[in-house]
């Protein structure tokens, strides 16, 4: 694996039970890359996903995120895994029993995070970054859906990753919101994270062109498969 | 306002919790009580059992002293009480009315010792080589007791605690489950945040603890209530029956409570550690299941 090479994966194949979801997965993604996840409903984009962030076991092939070796990962190593990356999910996952504050601290301390100061400095950091530094104070279920995704691109930059994994972060979103967010995410991409993004919303092709991997038939289909 | 419906809305499923854990440690706690007052009734009975040892009429009056002296001092005997052969005459003329001494021209009964076993001794085994030791002495002419008596006492303390036992041990496992439920229903609806808590790196003991801790305070909250329950009810049960408030024993009662709270505790800790660990080992689909 290249140095500058976040995502691995080679001669993967990615079961949802016993079930085989996608077979003989080939990728590799470097750090700053933005890459499109695309493919129809059902077609592995969110499997795939969770095997990079070992919510599914890799037990075919070889598998590396993040300087991570998703085949031997061991169950306690998963957590600091997962903090190498942001994932934002399509139904945002916010911790509904407590404000955003307290929902951007809760990771902090989570990951380690002992400064009080320092901790309040991040969070309002992150909440510039998404233009919400006013709602900190509010509970998730008090903003609208493009505000909470919002909150949950803030979540994955608290610990500064070098990775974003993207599950249909439009997937709620009406098509102006979603594009406030999609340019959020080009941002990020731009100040050298790397971005992987699950979606079958064809119009953000066009509007923010970059790679795009296939999920299709069982198979996994890359358009810079012959970059040289 | 919504704020504060949220707030309210965990609030409440925090008393529903602590509500089902103080009217299951009340359970206990009220098990506990009837089993402790079971045994303490039981050595009641045992101990009322009178065993009569009539003194032979030679036997000096020193030797029948030393003999209710070491009675006294022995661990099978309670209490002992003697009477002498006069007292016993006077006893039976005042019962009968008549003066029989007269009648018969010489005085036909015995001085006697009344011995009150300890409860553990008032057995059939027991009494009958306390019967041959006190025959040895030959200072003894006849011991009396009523074995029919004492091996019925025996024999149903023995039924009434097997079943008080098996009930005991059915509503305790019944207690368990109905804990171990109330708090599994807590933490399900709590799985998809335990999830979330996973995917954004927390390791799963910071995400057990605030749960575990949570259920501790539960469990201490739930024992308070359900002892001040139990208070409340040896308090009427004692004005009903002020006969039964002799029968407490203050350092038990305090050990019991001590017993709820750690139950309590206990109970909550296992349970809520349990059903955290399983959210913590399911991948996300299985959430759904």
């Amino acid at each position: 694996m290249a140095l500058d090479t976040i995502i691995s994966l080679n001669n993967v194949s990615i079961f949802q039970k016993y079930n085989l979801v996608l077979a003989n997965v080939n990728i590799s993604i470097d750090k700053g890359e933005f890459v499109y996840l695309i493919g129809k409903t059902g077609s592995g984009k969110s499997s795939l996903l969770k095997t990079l962030y070992a919510d599914l076991d890799l037990t075919e092939g070889s598998g590396n995120v993040a300087g991570f070796d998703l085949k031997s990962i061991k169950r306690k190593e998963i957590p600091f895994l997962r903090r190498k990356l942001g994932i934002v999910f399509q139904d945002f996952q916010l911790l509904t029993d407590r404000s955003v504050n307290d929902n951007l601290l809760f990771v902090l301390k989570a990951t380690g995070w002992k400064d009080k100061q320092a901790m309040q400095k991040r969070i309002q950091e992150v909440l510039d970054k998404v233009n919400l530094t006013t709602k900190g104070f509010k509970m998730p279920h008090e903003l609208s859906g493009g505000e909470q995704q919002r909150i949950s691109i803030a979540r994955a930059l608290l610990n500064d990753p070098e990775l974003i994994l993207a599950d249909e972060p439009t997937g709620n979103l009406d098509p102006e919101t979603s594009e406030g967010i999609m340019n959020l995410l080009v941002e990020i991409s731009k100040n050298g994270r790397a971005v992987l993004i699950a979606t079958h919303d064809i119009m953000m092709f066009d509007k923010f062109p970059s790679r795009t991997i296939r999920c299709e038939s069982g198979k996994v289909i890359d358009s810079m498969a012959n970059r040289p | 306002m919504s704020d504060k419906y949220s707030k309210r809305r965990l609030t409440g499923s925090s008393i529903t919790t602590v509500v089902s854990l103080s009217l299951v440690l009340f359970m206990l706690g009220f098990l506990g009580i009837i089993i402790l007052n079971t045994r303490k009734l039981s050595d009641n009975f045992k101990e009322n059992i009178g065993v009569q040892v009539l003194i032979n009429d030679n036997a000096k009056d020193v030797d029948v002293q030393h003999l209710i002296k070491t009675l006294d001092a022995s661990d099978y005997v309670k209490s002992t009480q003697s009477i002498s052969k006069e007292e016993a005459a006077k006893k039976l003329q005042e019962d009968i009315g008549e003066d029989f001494i007269d009648f018969l021209g010489f005085n036909p009964l015995s001085a006697s010792v009344t011995v009150r076993l300890n409860a553990e001794y008032a057995n059939a085994d027991s009494l009958a080589w306390i019967e041959r030791d006190l025959l040895e002495t030959n200072l003894v002419k006849e011991v009396i007791y009523q074995k029919s008596l004492v091996n019925s006492i025996n024999e149903n303390v023995k039924t009434i605690s097997l079943w008080v036992l098996i009930i005991s041990s059915v509503l305790m496992f019944i207690a368990l489950a109905l804990i171990n439920n109330t708090i599994r229903l807590s933490i399900y609806s709590k799985r998809f945040i335990i999830k979330t808590m996973q995917l954004v790196g927390a390791t799963q003991g910071f995400i057990r603890r605030p749960f575990v801790l949570k259920g501790i305070r539960h469990g201490i909250y739930g024992a308070g209530i359900a002892i001040a329950m139990l208070i409340g009810f040896l308090f009427f049960i004692q004005k009903q029956l002020p006969e039964l408030a002799e029968l407490q024993d203050p350092n038990m009662l305090a050990s019991l409570f001590g017993i709820v709270i750690m139950l309590g505790i206990i109970i909550s800790w296992i349970s809520t550690s349990l059903a955290v660990r399983k959210y913590l080992r399911l991948k996300s689909d299985e959430l759904y299941y």
